[in-house]
């Protein structure tokens, strides 16, 4: 079985006391405790001002458990990437921040997609998933 | 100290995959000043197979500023100590659903805050009763 797993530590000292959180979880098929994610694509691009693109260009197998993660590596604070899914505005990455989610690419048109500003944005991204359609030529 | 999280992840699917290791300090929009909002930390138990709201965002006491660089943690803790990788809860913004959180998953995704993106949970169509733990940091408006 192939292993992904993903960890987080999240500090604050927002609070009264400081806050620390730390979890793991290991990446498993949809709604199982034997299979582990099999499949991943990962890339490290510039991404130019100016239009909306999709981040993944296949299409993950719909309503499973992938996770995508995504860092805005722009080194200028400014500088950010809006992400939206099916037109649904999701959140900004400035430069230095990143994401970790359960992507559910629930249909064709369930696709992440990203818009530079401020300048050309470097992402890296990695989606762990069960399987793909590739985009036939 | 701020507000800083970091990410570590490892995978055999690929040959060569190094893993990514990666921290933030989440900060105000398009500057270094530290945020200086949190929801707190809360949990929250659902036990019926129906959408609810986990974030209000009219209801936050402090309100967010809207369209910024806030973000939001939500784990999937099972419930009574036994995590269940069979139970998965949606995650939404504005009923557009994000993804599935099975047991023990977590995610850190950035928000909008405007006052229709509420964040949503659903557990359906299981009603297997599951704890998500949650907590968002965000700018006063």
């Amino acid at each position: 079985m192939a292993t992904t797993t993903a960890a987080v530590t999240l500090t604050s000292d927002l609070l009264s006391d400081n806050m620390s959180v730390s979890a793991t979880t290991t990446c498993m098929k949809a709604g199982t405790t034997a299979d582990g994610l099999d499949g991943m694509e990962y890339g490290y691009l510039d991404l130019v001002t100016g239009d909306e693109y999709d981040l993944i260009g296949a299409t993950p197998t719909a309503s499973k458990a992938s996770k995508l993660y995504l860092k805005n590596h722009s080194t200028d604070e400014t500088y950010f990437i809006a992400i939206t899914q099916n037109a649904q505005a999701i959140g900004k990455l400035y430069g230095g921040d990143w994401m970790f989610i359960p992507a559910d690419f629930h249909d064709a048109a369930g696709d992440i997609a990203i818009t530079a500003n401020g300048g050309t944005n470097k992402i890296c991204y990695a989606l762990f998933h069960e399987g793909i359609t590739l985009v036939t030529t | 100290m701020a507000t800083t999280a970091t990410v570590s992840i490892s995978s055999d699917i690929a040959p060569g995959f190094g893993g990514i290791s990666e921290s933030m300090t989440l900060t105000q929009a398009g500057s270094l000043v530290d945020i200086d909002s949190t929801s707190g930390f809360q949990i929250r138990k659902l036990s019926a197979a129906a959408a609810v709201d986990l974030i209000t965002m009219t209801a936050e006491i402090v309100e967010p500023k809207d369209s910024v660089a806030a973000k939001i943690y939500i784990r999937n803790i099972g419930y009574k100590g036994v995590i269940d990788k069979s139970v998965g809860v949606t995650i939404g913004v504005n009923a557009e659903p994000i993804g599935k959180l099975y047991g023990g998953d977590w995610m850190m995704m950035p928000l909008t805050c405007i006052d229709a993106d509420d964040i949503t949970a659903d557990p359906s169509p299981s009603d297997d009763t599951v704890v998500l733990e949650y907590v968002m940091f965000y700018e006063e408006a």
